[in-house]
């Protein structure tokens, strides 16, 4: 296997000007990875990104994106239809082939745009058994989160001091849409959205783009000063129906975890894309990580959910504890599907 | 009964029709004053008309610093004659052309204008025309998202006319035939 | 005030053996699961068995109703859901399922909606083979 280490991520202001389009959300975000490592665009030799049409009705959206990576001369590039992190896990994948050293991986959307993304992304779903009934990503947390309350002897107020260490993390983080101090007692005082949920425990959905520059072997070195090395990456998927499930714990999690590797020597910062708290619960738990773990410092997904880019930024993130924070051992975290069905984890290292 | 084989399942998914960004606006704007814009990239020179704001082949950003003015006068490069199919919902009845122009001074063109002021037969490609607009300034546009997709400039024109000038010949707008 | 436009497909999904000997059963307000090699009954039925992969068995009938596994109480429905009135979503188990189904649960208050309490389906005036011929549990009195 070919060594390969995020060398530079970067992301788009969360406030943009007023109709910004993706593309131009995109294009800045790009040229500031690249430039964060001395490269431009004709230093690329493979580019992968991650969207959903979905979240702006067009179809073929992406393709307007690829403007953004520049595309003239023709690039080899590649898509999917999934969160950035597996746009990232592609790029890993082409990387190991030897012919190329550098990949471009970036992701985006436009969530604002949906009238109701509750709606919207019911239309992942079973076309049978749940998009009949509109059973919404809220609502379905929501049924996580009963089933997690229901041992452990956990309570609301778990999951609203999540909250509270969350925004208080967030402080300081400017792609943050909500941080501050609060108490629990007063997150509490909310009302339910959908039981044992609260607005508060469900990630404000926010447009935005991010971009991670991946480099194999010892140009990684040559360009980054302290390179996040990638030395554990793997993905797996539980059942879909949340009735087949016991939706307290995740194997996939654990599983995903256990062969990345984040249990040979422990990881000190954990990146968890968990969008509703329960989730986090339920992540910490099955990658097995103790309190001298520090779970999601940028606030995590529960302050920001930059739909298609938020497990590409937990990556970023943990690569900004590498790079910036001089950790040694950290873990990013990307799911998709109903109930954290999809979980994608990646360990990253320092250099020593 | 016979037992189920297929099931309906309607989709409905709503969006909402996204704010026009400044520099759509501010094109829309000029375009009801008469004056068409393009952006300039400052590297490679190509004039982008309507302007998205960065040059594509580039990729570097493009600002008010680049603004251009584009001839309100081009040429068909291509064109298509419509026979409208009385589907539900049609309101066309007879045939028309919608025609791509490359206007002078931009390097981009522009698609579906409509040539209803020129007889069918008359109509080729490398053919002169210019455009007038409704007021003695220009006309307001009222689809900006057609127009930030380079779907020509909307109804901001009344329509376009014959300059009388010689065809450009194939070769001149080859580039720009897709 | 923003304007919308609506993106719509009209779907005709063709259903297969299992799920549609469960739609068929709807029709005729029953339900039908299928057996797993493992002997478990899987409600709804699926094609493969979630646990090992494996091809599923037999169809077979359980009932109309059965206990609460989990619920959540939704305070202001979604114009998509099943309900236009507060109600709770419920991973109901049917007697002689070994896995709940997920439906919505119109019983009032979410303190009414426990897990352990026991439902019904109440069917729809007509049905067609289609899940809303269940139109939603209701407390079993």
């Amino acid at each position: 296997m070919r060594d390969v280490a995020i060398v530079s991520f970067a992301q788009a202001p969360l406030e943009q000007s007023p109709g910004q389009t993706e593309t131009l959300m995109l294009l800045p975000t790009i040229t500031e990875a690249l430039a964060a490592v001395g490269m431009t665009r004709r230093d690329v030799g493979f580019t992968c990104s991650g969207s959903a049409d979905y979240l702006t009705g067009g179809t073929f959206t992406f393709v307007q994106m690829l403007e953004a990576a520049g595309a003239w001369p023709p690039i080899s590039e590649s898509h999917v239809e999934m969160d950035g992190a597996w746009a990232l896990y592609e790029a890993w994948v082409r990387l190991q082939h030897g012919d190329v050293d550098v990949a471009l991986v970036f992701a985006s959307g436009r969530a604002s745009l949906g009238a109701s993304l509750r709606e919207t992304l019911t239309f992942q779903l079973d076309p049978y058994y749940l998009a009949p009934i509109g059973a919404d990503y809220v609502s379905l947390a929501a049924l996580q989160g009963q089933a997690v309350l229901a041992r452990d002897a956990r309570s609301e107020k778990d999951l609203a001091d999540i909250v509270a260490r969350r925004y208080q993390d967030a402080v300081g983080n400017p792609n943050a849409a909500v941080s501050g101090s609060t108490t629990a007692d007063e997150l509490l005082a909310a009302e339910y959205v959908v039981a044992p949920l609260r607005a508060h425990d469900v990630g404000p959905a926010v447009d935005g783009a991010a971009a991670v520059v991946l480099v194999a072997g010892d140009r990684a070195r040559e360009v980054c000063d302290r390179p996040a090395w990638i030395t554990g990456l793997d993905h797996r998927v539980d059942p879909h129906y949340p009735g087949v499930r016991d939706l307290a714990s995740s194997p996939s999690t654990k599983i995903a975890g256990e062969r990345a590797g984040v249990s040979n020597g422990g990881v000190e910062v954990a990146e968890l894309a968990a969008v509703c708290t329960p989730e986090e619960l339920v992540l910490a738990e099955a990658l097995g990580l103790g309190d001298d773990v520090a779970i999601n410092p940028s606030g995590g997904a529960l302050v920001a959910n930059p739909v298609m880019a938020t497990g590409l930024v937990r990556i970023g993130e943990a690569f900004r504890q590498v790079h910036d924070h001089g950790k040694q051992r950290v873990l990013g975290h990307a799911s998709s599907g109903p109930c954290l069905q999809q979980n994608l984890v990646c360990v990253l290292e320092g250099p020593g | 009964m016979d037992p189920v084989q297929f099931m309906s399942h309607h989709t409905a998914v709503e969006y909402k029709i996204p704010e026009p960004s400044l520099l759509t606006i501010h094109f829309g704007e000029e375009l009801a004053k008469g004056r068409i814009i393009g952006h300039k990239c400052p590297q490679c020179g190509k004039v982008y008309m309507p302007p998205r704001g960065y040059c594509p082949l580039c990729v570097v950003e493009t600002t008010e610093a680049n603004e251009v003015e584009v001839s309100n006068a081009g040429t068909i490069t291509t064109f298509s004659v419509i026979t409208p199919l009385q589907y539900q919902g049609q309101e066309e009845t007879e045939d028309y052309v919608q025609a791509t122009l490359l206007l002078d001074g931009a390097d981009t063109t522009i698609m579906v204008m409509r040539m209803d002021g020129i007889a069918i037969a008359d109509v080729r490609m490398g053919m002169r025309v210019r455009a007038v607009f409704p007021t003695a300034g220009g006309g307001a546009a009222s689809n900006s998202q057609l127009i930030a997709r380079g779907m020509g400039l909307g109804d901001a024109v009344d329509h376009w006319e014959p300059t009388g000038e010689p065809d450009l010949t194939r070769e001149q707008i080859a580039e720009h035939i897709l | 005030m923003t304007a919308t436009w609506k993106l719509e497909f009209p779907y005709r999904r063709s259903v297969g053996p299992v799920i549609g000997a469960f739609l068929t059963g709807l029709r005729d307000r029953k339900v039908v699961g299928v057996r797993t090699t493992g002997g478990h009954v899987l409600v709804p039925p699926f094609e493969y068995d979630p646990d090992t992969g494996d091809a599923v068995g037999d169809m077979v009938d359980v009932g109309s109703s059965g206990v609460i596994v989990h619920a959540a109480w939704v305070v202001e429905p979604l114009r998509t859901h099943p309900l236009d009135r507060p109600f709770a979503w419920a991973l109901v188990r049917l007697d002689g399922a070994d896995t709940p189904l997920l439906h919505a649960l119109d019983c009032g208050s979410a303190d009414r909606a426990g897990p352990g309490t026991r439902v019904r389906i109440r069917w729809a005036a007509e049905t067609t083979g289609h899940l809303s011929d269940i139109e939603c549990f209701e407390l079993e009195t």
